[in-house]
Parts: structure tokens; sequence; C-alpha cells
């Protein structure tokens, strides 16, 4: 006879797969639901619709979502925060990340509209999202108008930046091509978008940009070749509905895209998203990526990218950029609290830690900040920032890069 | 082959036997209220998924198959189901789903049949070892194994540093590549193959292999005569589980995996909220779901079958 196996290794082994079956099982059961909402059913590591915390004893919470990246949320959590609640001690304020949720931002949305059919608490104060992008809800009368009369400051917005109806943007950004100077002299950096096409095709596998939704660099460069396409005039483009029209134009954008499919990084793979095409920027893989003015400044300044990377525009028409912006429900518990955070961002304190903490624009004039810092940044700012309205826009541009640009199928 | 014939043999013969094991009666009215008690018990788990899993799936079902036509009313049309068939992105990208699936799983068999076996047969430090090596993927989120692998088979990464010391060019990473998926997908899946297979392996007596081996059969033999017939039922089980966790993967195909063609999970979400489709995303959740169910079917019938065998 062979010795017997000791038993507690084999019972504990029996034991961990039943549970883990139990489990597995539970996890398959879910895929198998399609609900409005399938991709959160399809993850097993994909969170579930967030929910702030309960406010302190004796304060009103403010809760602010975000479907932005770490550095906006990290930024909200570290910075403002902290320095919101010394001067309103009487809020507690949470910033809750919707990345990772299905949805993303647009699940917050849908429980807002979902709250005030039956007029019940939203959870929400402030979303960090333009309005206009859920027409569906602008026209349920979701939101709430914030302007001078609430939100004192908003009368420093500038002009280029009050854009949206009901959405107050409070910082901006810009897409910028950043590239690794010890590869590519400054000399030679292609200044139109029709250079950038030709020294994609003579440089293979040098140049990438993320997929047009997952990263907003991406999203803007293919803007960017839209523009192209259309006389290179973004005026063109309103926010509401789309013109079909113009989009019967993207067709030549695709051509013109899917004509440097196969240089870019590994013959059209396309990372998803902002930070992986950051990372294949970093570590040498590629020697340039169109990529997000804050994200770019921030990580030279931490060292992620090496201090060779240097950023420029193009100069004939530059790429879309934006202002982040916060809508704020109609039927939220707390209004003075939005009102106030909001009024918050727009001070000239924290716009200054827009420039200086997150790399990005302010959202009031530029006059309004300290002259040092105006200087300084002046190389990377324009006062050129196209500005896509997004919404069935961009819809229109993710399936028609997918299934034109990306595809695998011939046509 | 006739020992082994008779090796098989005892193993029906015992299951027989437990078979005729005499079982506990209880009386008449006991049994109503047992019954009674144990429904009670299971209603509330029950209830809970007939309203989260089963009343939305069968709505979904419903929606996309009652749609308006041009004069506004809602009727029954197949319409959703035939855009779909008849889209050759949705098609590819199904079959793309099916391919790498059937290859995750393929690859997850190759993978942690040999570990099982090995965890089955062997004892001491090593065994204890492999043996946490093979779980410790359950304890690693699938986001974090997703950038891990970037880092490690990706772009400049370990793996192409370290074959590029040792003088070896020309290492393509599986990064953005289907590879990429099968490859995190598998690692991902397999301590819950290892487990359910070591499990199944234990329950193959070592009295059944001793006796294989005394009247001489070889290692081959007694794995392909004595074990395999035994582990009928757990390699259908990993396979029915893995095939439907794979198929609705949504994080490693998502990070690992190329823009074209996606896997359904990918494409799903793409769908919904990225082109604002709704109606398309329901249906290529639905013919997921029939996908995953009809797999799902085959568990269903392997664990009844069990259970009906031990009754």
């Amino acid at each position: 006879m062979r010795p017997q196996k000791k038993v507690s290794r084999r019972a504990l082994l029996k034991g961990t797969a039943l549970g883990v079956a139990g489990v597995a099982l539970a996890a398959c059961a879910a895929p198998a639901a399609p609900t409005t909402a399938p991709a959160a059913e399809a993850t097993p590591t994909a969170m579930p619709l967030p929910t702030p915390p309960p406010a302190a004893e004796g304060k009103t919470a403010i809760n602010v979502y975000s479907g932005s990246d770490t550095n906006i949320t990290d930024w909200h959590a570290n910075v403002v925060i902290p320095a919101f609640e010394t001067k309103f001690p009487q809020y507690d304020v949470n910033i809750i990340s919707t990345r990772g949720v299905a949805g993303g931002i647009k699940s917050i949305v849908d429980r807002s509209l979902a709250a005030m059919e039956v007029n019940a608490d939203p959870q929400a104060e402030l979303i960090e999202e333009d309005p206009a992008n859920f027409p569906d809800s602008v026209k349920a009368g979701l939101w709430q108008k914030m302007d001078e009369a609430t939100v004192p400051n908003a009368k420093n917005v500038i002009e280029a930046a009050r854009v949206s109806e009901f959405g107050m943007p409070y910082r901006g950004s810009q897409v910028l091509l950043a590239y690794d100077s010890s590869k590519l002299p400054d000399d030679e950096v292609p200044k139109t978008f029709a250079d950038l096409i030709e020294w994609v095709k003579k440089n293979p596998g040098q140049f990438t940009y993320s997929r047009p939704d997952k990263g907003g660099s991406g999203g803007n460069f293919v803007v960017r070749a839209i523009y192209e396409v259309t006389g290179r005039d973004p005026s063109k483009f309103k926010p509401g509905p789309a013109d079909p029209a113009l989009i019967a134009e993207f067709d030549k954008a695709w051509e013109l895209l899917r004509s440097i499919h196969e240089f870019t990084y590994g013959n059209g793979s396309y990372p998803s998203g902002n930070n992986p095409a950051l990372q294949l920027l970093a570590n040498g893989s590629v020697t340039m990526i169109p990529a997000w003015s804050d994200q770019a400044l921030q990580a030279l300044s931490r060292g992620v990218l090496p201090d060779t990377v240097k950023l420029a525009q193009f100069a004939d028409l530059p790429m879309p950029g934006g202002y982040a912006m916060m809508g704020m429900p109609k039927n939220t518990r707390n209004p003075q609290g939005a009102y106030d955070y909001m009024n918050f961002l727009l001070s000239p304190e924290i716009q200054e830690s827009v420039v200086r903490d997150i790399g990005g624009f302010p959202a009031i004039s530029w006059s309004l900040l300290p002259a040092e810092l105006q200087s300084q940044y002046t190389s990377v700012i324009t006062d050129n920032v196209p500005n896509w309205p997004g919404g069935e826009y961009n819809a229109a541009r993710n399936k028609g890069w997918y299934e034109k640009v990306a595809t695998n199928l011939q046509p | 082959m006739t020992s082994i014939g008779e090796a098989l043999g005892a193993v029906n013969a015992r299951a027989t036997m437990q078979a005729a094991l005499p079982r506990p009666r209880i009386g008449l009215g006991s049994v109503n209220i047992n019954a009674l008690i144990a429904y009670a018990l299971v209603s509330p788990p029950l209830f809970v998924m007939l309203l989260l899993i089963f009343f939305p799936a069968g709505q979904a079902i419903i929606r996309t198959l009652f749609i308006e036509n041009e004069t506004g009313a809602i009727g029954f049309s197949v319409n959703n189901y035939v855009n779909f068939f008849s889209d050759r992105i949705a098609l590819s990208n199904l079959w793309f789903t099916v391919w790498v699936t059937v290859a995750t799983v393929v690859g997850l068999f190759l993978v942690c049949f040999p570990i099982a076996l090995y965890l089955r047969f062997a004892h001491g430090v090593l065994a204890a070892i492999v043996q946490v090596l093979a779980l410790f993927p359950l304890f690693v989120p699938g986001i974090i194994l997703a950038f891990a692998l970037i880092r490690f088979l990706g772009p400049r990464g370990m793996v192409e540093t370290a074959l590029n010391l040792v003088g070896i060019q020309g290492y393509t990473s599986p990064y953005l590549k289907p590879s990429g998926i099968i490859i995190g997908l598998i690692w991902d899946y397999i301590p819950f193959t290892v487990l359910v297979l070591t499990a199944g392996l234990r329950q193959v007596e070592d009295a059944l292999i001793e006796s294989a081996r005394d009247v001489g059969a070889g290692g081959w033999t007694v794995f392909r005569s004595i074990v395999l017939p035994l582990m009928d039922r757990p390699v259908l089980i990993v396979f029915c589980l893995n095939f439907i966790s794979a198929f609705g993967a949504f994080t490693i195909p998502y990070l690992l995996g190329p823009a074209a063609p996606q896997m359904m999970g990918v494409y799903m979400q793409a769908t919904y909220s990225d082109y604002l489709d709704q109606a398309r995303a329901e249906t290529q959740a639905v013919i997921t779901f029939l996908c995953c169910a009809l797999i799902g079917l085959l568990y269903v019938r392997a664990v009844t079958r069990q259970r009906a065998e031990l009754s």
C-alpha cells in the first residue's frame, strides 16, 4: 500500500474546490443575464454601481462623481477636498470614481434620472460630465443650470469654455503630440496633419494612438482626422443632434486613418486607453503618440516619461481639447453644497492648482493667475482649443472607427 | 487487460453498494414538515435568482424580439437578429469569441491536467509549493493580472529584456494580440481548473491504481483506462464553467486584446456605451447568453446525473 495522504490537505482541497465551484457558478450565472449593462455582468472584476459612504456626524454630504483618470480623482481627494472642508467644515465631500463601472458616468446619470422619476435621493450632488452628452437626460429635465447667481465665480469663466448650457467648466486640457526628442529631432516633428500621415508611413511601428472610445487622446486624434477631411472647420460640429451630411463625410477620415493602419505600432494594435498609450511611449516602443497635455505634463514631472519627451501641436489646426464640466442633477438633496463646491473649484486658488498640480488649463481667465505661471506655460497653451461636441458625433466616430479603420476584415 | 476490466468493475460495484445502503426513512408527517422547511430555506435565494437574473434576462429577450415598426406599433420581429447575423463585424466578433474561448479551454487542460496529476500522486514539500503556486492566481484580481502581464510579456517587458540579454532578438509580444487574451485567461483560470481536477483525481482510489499496477499496467494505461474514465464529470464541469467564464470575459480581453476583432464582452460594452446602441447591445447579450446557456445545459445535465446516481 502507498502511504495515505495527509487528510488535512485533502480535505482542504475538496472543501476549497467546492467553494470555488460555488463562487464560479455564481459568477458564471451572471453573464447569462443580458440586462441593460451587459459588460458589468460579464466582468467578474467589475465593480458594482458605486454608492457614497454616509456623511460624518453633523455634516452634509456632497457626492461628486467622476469618470476621469486617477490623476483627476486623486487631485480632488488630496488637494481640493481638504482645502474645501477646512473652509466649509459643515460639508463632507466624497469623490467617487466611476472608472471600471460598466457604462461609466452614464450609469450615475441613469440612476439620477431614475431617482427623479420616483422623487428619490440621487445620491449625487455633482457629476463630472457635460450633460449635453446625455440628450435624453437633458430632455427629461434632469439638470440644474448653474450661473453667476448661484456660483459667483462663474463670472470669471472665459468665453471659449462656455459651450454647454448645463455643464459648468472648471479645467481644460488639450491633445498634443508627445514625441521622444532623442529619436526624432525637433525640426523633423510633423507640423501639419498631412505631415504626420507622411511621417507615420515612413516610420512604420513608431506611432500609435489609443482607441477613440477608450481614451480621449486617441479620440481627439481621430476627431482631428475628421476635421482634416471636413475643411478644417471645427465650428461645423455643433452640440445636439448630429448632422447626417457631416457624418457621411466621416468615410474620408476612415480612408485617411486606414492608410496608416498597418504602419502604426504592432500593425494596427491600438492600446486601450490614454495610459496604455503613454506606457508605449515611456518604454520606447514608439516614438510619437497623441497625448493629453495634463497627463503628459504630469508624467514628465513625475519621471514616468523620460525627460527627452517633448510636446508639440499641429500648426494648421490644433487637436481638440475641452473643458471638464460639472453637471448638477436638479433633484439633488444638497443643492447649496453643490453650488459651494462648484464655486470653490472656480476660485483663483484652485484654478492655479489646476495648472500646477494636474497640468490642466484654467477655466477662468489666465490674467487672474500669477504672472510667473502665465509665462511658464505659454508654450503649451494656445487660445485655439477646438471643441468637439461629442454626443451622437462620438457614437458615429467610435462605430465608424472600429468598423472601417481598426477592423480585421477587408472591405 | 481483463484485470483492468475487473478493477473498473470494482468501481461500479462500489457505486452499486453505495446505492444499496439503507437510507433513513422518516414518517409521512415529518416528511411534509421537513420538505416545507427545506423549501422555505431555498426560496429566498431562488427568489433573488428569479428576480435579478431570470426576470431581466427574460425582459431583454422579449425587448429584442418585440420592436417598433415604421408605423410606430410594437410587434414581433426577428429584425435585431437578422441584423446581427448579417453584420460581418458582429459575426467575426462572435467567431473570434468562440475561437479564443475554445483555445483557452484547450490550453487550460494542457496546462492543468499535468499539474493536477502531479498534485494527486506527489507528496512532500515540492508538491506543497506547486500547489500554492497553482492556487496563487486565485488571489490576484483580473485587472492587476492584466497590467502585470503587460509589464512581463509586453513590449520592452521582462521576457523581452531577458531574451535580449541572452542574445535572442525578434520577440513579438502577445500584448494587444489574440494570444494576449488567451495567455491572460489561462493564467486567471488555472486555480479553479487545478482545484476541480485535483478534487476529481482524489476520488480515484489508490487501491484501483495499485491493482492495475499489480497486473502490469503502465502509467499511460493506468491514466487512459482507470483515471480518465473516472474523470468524465470533473472534466465536464471544468470545461463548462471555464467555457462560460471565458466566453463572457471582459477585463482581460479589454486590456490585453486587439482593437479588432473583439470578444463579445468588450463588443457589447462598446456597442452599449460607446456607440449608444442599446438594441444592438441587447441582441449581442442575448446571443452571448444563448451560447453560454447551451454549455450551461451540459453542466446542469452532468450535475443532475450525479444526483440521480447518488440517490
